[in-house]
């Protein structure tokens, strides 16, 4: 055993997983398996009691969830390196893991492969993410930000007052009560209608409200 | 679904016999131990789908976790189908459970050609 081996908590709720990253684990000399955590209070308690370099974590334990634990490792100043094992790729979690302190994300299926390169990766300070260390965790933050944002409401070149006018339409809104939400003219109302069809290519009241359901045209909070 | 996918991926099944060369019993003994658990979660499975929900979902999600780490690869897809069905609620048909057995069955086999029958779970050893 090496003198200045890698100390390592693995935290998951299965215990064949456990001992099939364990097995993968003692192959390599540097890396010691000094704990095994059932859920995410014993990931905790292992964690302050034991002060791996490193914790393995999945982040689907009953108890308290890995991305819990995660949190609350972060908020105890812990020195532990966490890596999360995921069973797939979610962006969300993965920006969110990131965010809460993680410093690799490990896919199970990839973990032969590639863990005890990700444990030494992140022991030199580096990232892991996709199978391969991170190079600029700035870029692959904005990136992930990027990619996990809400997409931009397509207006389909629709003002925002005709984006108005198709809200009602939805709600069943006649010309009359727009006309008179907006203190506008039945005609005008008219007007903006004539407008929407050509620009949406629809042709009448009903097309219109479907249009704008199947195309998210409504705001957020609407039509749902 | 790739029409070549086999039930157990080679990589993953001979790296981690490698990393557990010098515990050949420990490496079929941890195989043994899947098959049952898997089998028994299946049974699970089978019990909860018709209330279907969060049950289904956590019991598809742990066999696809072991599934995924000793590289029962078709399991895993088929379980991560039925956690996600879980998760949108959508209920979960005998279908679906008999092709995650069949796949298991796959596995068994492999498995037993590979290690030979003690690796099988002493009450599957008919199946």
């Amino acid at each position: 055993m090496a003198a200045t081996s890698i100390r390592v908590v693995i935290a998951d709720d299965h215990p064949v997983v456990r001992v099939g990253l364990r097995n993968m684990l003692q192959a390599d000399p540097a890396i010691r398996v000094v704990g095994e955590a059932r859920d995410g209070v014993e990931a905790l308690e292992l964690a302050r009691s034991l002060r791996p370099d490193v914790l393995l974590l999945d982040l689907a334990m009953p108890n308290v969830a890995g991305m819990e634990a995660l949190r609350e490792m972060t908020a105890g100043n812990l020195d532990t390196h966490t890596i999360v094992l995921t069973g797939l790729i979610d962006k969300r979690q993965v920006l969110e893991a990131l965010q809460l302190g993680a410093r690799g994300v490990v896919l199970k299926d990839a973990a032969v492969e590639h863990l005890s390169a990700c444990i030494r990766a992140v022991m030199q300070g580096q990232y892991w993410l996709e199978g391969r260390p991170v190079q600029n965790l700035v870029q692959v933050l904005r990136d992930l930000t990027a990619q996990t944002a809400p997409a931009p409401r397509k207006t389909f070149g629709l003002t925002a007052r005709e984006l108005e006018v198709v809200a009602l339409i939805t709600e069943g809104c006649t010309n009359k009560d727009i006309a008179k939400t907006f203190g506008i003219s039945e005609e005008t109302v008219k007007r903006h209608l004539t407008n929407i069809f050509n620009k949406l290519g629809v042709g009448n009241r009903l097309e219109l409200a479907l249009f704008a359901l199947n195309h998210s045209l409504l705001p957020v909070g609407e039509g749902n | 679904m790739p029409e070549t996918e086999t039930p157990l991926t080679t990589e993953v099944f001979d790296q981690l016999q490698q990393a557990m060369a010098a515990d050949r019993a420990g490496f079929t003994e941890l195989y043994r131990e899947y098959l049952a658990d898997a089998w028994h979660t299946l049974e699970l499975l089978r019990e909860a789908a018709p209330q279907g929900g969060e049950e289904v979902r956590q019991r598809a999600h742990y066999l696809r976790s072991s599934s995924l780490v000793l590289g029962a690869h078709k399991v895993a897809r088929m379980a991560a189908t039925l956690e996600e069905n879980a998760r949108a609620s959508v209920s979960t048909d005998d279908n679906a459970l008999d092709r995650i057995a069949e796949a298991l069955r796959e596995v068994q086999a492999e498995l037993a050609e590979r290690l030979g029958n003690g690796v099988i779970p002493a009450d599957k050893t008919a199946a």
